[in-house]
């Protein structure tokens, strides 16, 4: 084990001297959410109150140097228990409210609340978003619970989603994950996750906190590397999501680097263990599971396929480096007749996205020049998938994600052919006490 | 008739052939310089070539995408033979100015001295035009790609505006590394640049005032108007 420790600042070192231990830790990393900290922090405290009011329980804020307020409020937000029928509190609420150290993103954020967590040897730990509007009390239960009594050490959500929200990870973090790896985590970049003392430590002991994953890529690496260090992982129906809305047209190019820049570096480190994983394995899924309505998704797809059009005219000498011939004749052949007319259908997807994985590995170009000039790509596949399911009903979406979940696994010989032989390595770290070999029903 | 043939002919071979005498030294020396300059050149060009090709150095290059950009500038030899062959010809020309300063003549000597004066300059003005050209292929493709993604429809036209301009900088840098016409380089690209640049100005001011204004609006006032038809959530 690393004794490499993060750097906290004296108030924080002086707090966690304070507190001495703690047996749950929810962290909420934040950066300007003065609109929406006061709701997550009452939500979080409610939770911890109404189910765990035995345990000794901290609330992280780790911020990133927030100008509106954020922290204060976190500080100052009082809950009125009594109206919420929680009488029987026994354990105050300790609150460590922190700046975080490091590359700005919410890596080192969590990073400082993985810190913490193992300075105050917590047992299970959760980590929520502060731009939460829809989080409630039973988040807290059903993220921290499955590691405080089913023996489980890693929680990934479970959200209700409209049909076009979450669209990489629809289209690409889910199925890539799930091929890869062979466990079928449907939310694998959700943003709210529970995780065990053991998990946290392990992740503080990767030397990875000077990269993109200190930044934004950190929710696909924790699921990644818990299920590749062999933690038991399961899943919590959490239900809706809705969150602070984001402009995606400023931030899709970054955020797509990031995942995808992630997904693949991952990749790497992990050849060995994903190359020789077939097929895939179901994921426990905790909770009461319900149909809800979700807010309806306006989609314009004409500005999707004019970026993907421009893109194969503009960019057709770096696409041509980056996928194989055979993937680009295909997508030259493709050329739809009308504005919105753009069909890529799932086979040359997966095509493409592993194809772009050995140009990434292999360095044909610069990694971010790559990863920045799938953008065209991604829009022109995402505006296929929204023309496929026009019309259908989230199950019968669902269902079409499904199936492209499947060419993934079926395709997956085309990428393990056309991968480089894995230089010898040690075999994966059998970090945790056990191997992944949970499956329950397929709820999906 | 005798003294004549000693005076006319005699003497000026007699002369000739001490002056060839006190040269001819010199004239060896300098052909032994060149033959071994030109064996040294072969050894040390052979040797490297070998040992770069051993440890991997054009694994490396194609790792770090040196050999895409020299294939995309029509260069088609590998990079250990590339740098082979620098330092043959490196030392043929240090062993060709040492054998001509052998002849230890007035004339060949001071060229001789201001060749292997120049030689300093001549490096920086190459290091300078292969820096602006990878310089250049890096920004372009950035720039394509950045333009692209914003949805700029020429696209294409800005990436070559800024190789060119990159490629252009760094020539009238060379240029006036080399010292050649340093004035007229300098002024002449300062005024073909800035008037790039006003050009552009005023062509973007009249030509798509309305295009600045949403730029500027959208950028200052309100980022997140910048596409109110589209509430997709990618993450």
């Amino acid at each position: 084990m690393s004794t490499n420790l993060t750097p906290l600042t004296p108030q924080t070192e002086a707090r966690i001297q304070d507190i001495g231990s703690a047996e749950v830790l929810v962290g909420i990393p934040s950066y300007n959410n003065a609109d929406t900290v006061a709701h997550v922090v009452r939500a979080v405290s409610v939770g911890l109150a109404k189910h765990f009011p035995g345990r000794r329980a901290v609330l992280v804020n780790s911020d990133g140097g927030s100008s509106d307020q954020t922290p204060a409020i976190v500080a100052r937000t009082a809950i009125d228990f009594e109206h919420l029928f929680i009488a029987d509190q026994q354990s105050i609420l300790h609150r460590i409210v922190t700046p975080y150290h490091g590359i700005p993103g919410k890596g080192s954020a969590f990073r400082t609340i993985f810190e913490i967590a193992r300075r105050l040897n917590a047992r299970a730990c959760a980590v929520v978003d502060a731009d939460l509007r829809s989080i409630s009390p039973e988040w807290i239960e059903l993220l921290l619970r499955p590691i405080l009594e089913e023996g489980y050490d890693y929680v990934a959500p479970y959200y209700l989603r409209h049909k076009y929200d979450g669209t990489i990870t629809n289209s690409l973090a889910y199925p890539l994950t799930r091929a890869l790896y062979g466990r079928r985590v449907r939310q694998p970049i959700g943003g709210e996750f529970g995780f065990s003392g053991a998990l946290a430590a392990h992740y503080l002991d990767q030397h990875v906190w000077e990269s993109e994953v200190a930044r934004f890529g950190i929710d696909i690496w924790m699921t990644t590397e818990a299920i590749a260090s062999g933690a038991r992982i399961c899943q919590s129906f959490l239900g809706a999501k809705i969150h602070n809305p984001k402009d995606p047209s400023a931030d899709l190019s970054a955020m797509l680097t990031q995942v995808m820049g992630a997904l693949f570096a991952l990749m790497e480190k992990h050849e060995v263990l994903w190359s020789r994983m077939e097929g895939s394995q179901p994921v426990p899924l905790f909770g009461f599971t319900y149909e809800v309505g979700v807010e309806p998704v306006h989609v314009n797809m004409e500005r999707m396929v004019l970026h993907y059009r421009q893109g194969l005219a503009d960019l057709e000498p770096i696409w041509r480096q980056i996928l194989a011939d055979d993937t680009f004749a295909q997508l030259r052949d493709l050329q739809g007749t009308s504005n919105t007319d753009c069909r890529i259908p799932d086979e040359l997807w997966v095509q493409v996205v592993y194809d772009a994985a050995i140009a990434h590995r292999n360095r044909i170009i610069r990694r971010d020049h790559l990863l920045k000039a799938l953008t065209p790509l991604y829009l022109g596949r995402t505006a296929s998938f929204v023309h496929a399911t026009q019309g259908l009903t989230s199950v019968e979406a669902e269902q079409k994600i499904e199936a492209l979940c499947h060419t993934f696994e079926r395709m997956k010989p085309y990428l393990v052919e056309r991968w480089q032989p894995p230089a010898p390595q040690p075999a994966a770290p059998a970090l945790l006490h056990h191997t992944s070999t949970d499956a329950g029903g397929d709820h999906e | 008739m005798s003294d004549f043939i000693n005076q006319a002919l005699l003497g000026p071979l007699e002369l000739l052939g001490r002056q060839v005498l006190t040269v001819l030294p010199n004239v060896l020396a300098m052909g032994i310089i060149l033959l071994g300059g030109i064996f040294t050149a072969w050894a040390l060009g052979s040797f490297s070539e070998r040992l770069l090709r051993v440890i991997g150095f054009d694994h490396f290059c194609d790792r770090v995408g040196m050999n895409a950009a020299l294939l995309r500038g029509g260069v088609k030899t590998d990079p250990s033979r590339l740098v082979g062959r620098g330092i043959y010809w490196t030392v043929i020309v240090m062993a060709s100015i040492a054998a001509l300063g052998a002849l230890n003549l007035t004339p060949i000597n001071q060229f001789a001295q201001s060749l292997l004066a120049y030689v300093p300059h001549l490096v920086t003005a190459a290091v300078i035009l292969l820096a602006g050209y990878f310089l250049s292929n890096f920004v372009s493709q950035a720039v394509l790609i950045a333009a692209v993604n914003a949805g700029l429809p020429p696209a294409r036209l800005i990436a070559a505006c800024s190789r060119w301009g990159i490629q252009v900088l760094a020539a009238a840098m060379a240029l006036e590394q080399l010292g050649i016409a340093q004035h007229i380089v300098v002024v002449g690209f300062g005024i073909t640049w800035g008037g790039i640049v006003l050009a552009g100005a005023i062509a973007f001011g009249l030509g798509a005032s309305d295009l600045a204004k949403e730029l500027l609006e959208r950028r200052l006032i309100n980022r997140s108007k910048a596409n109110p038809e589209d509430d997709l959530h990618h993450w």
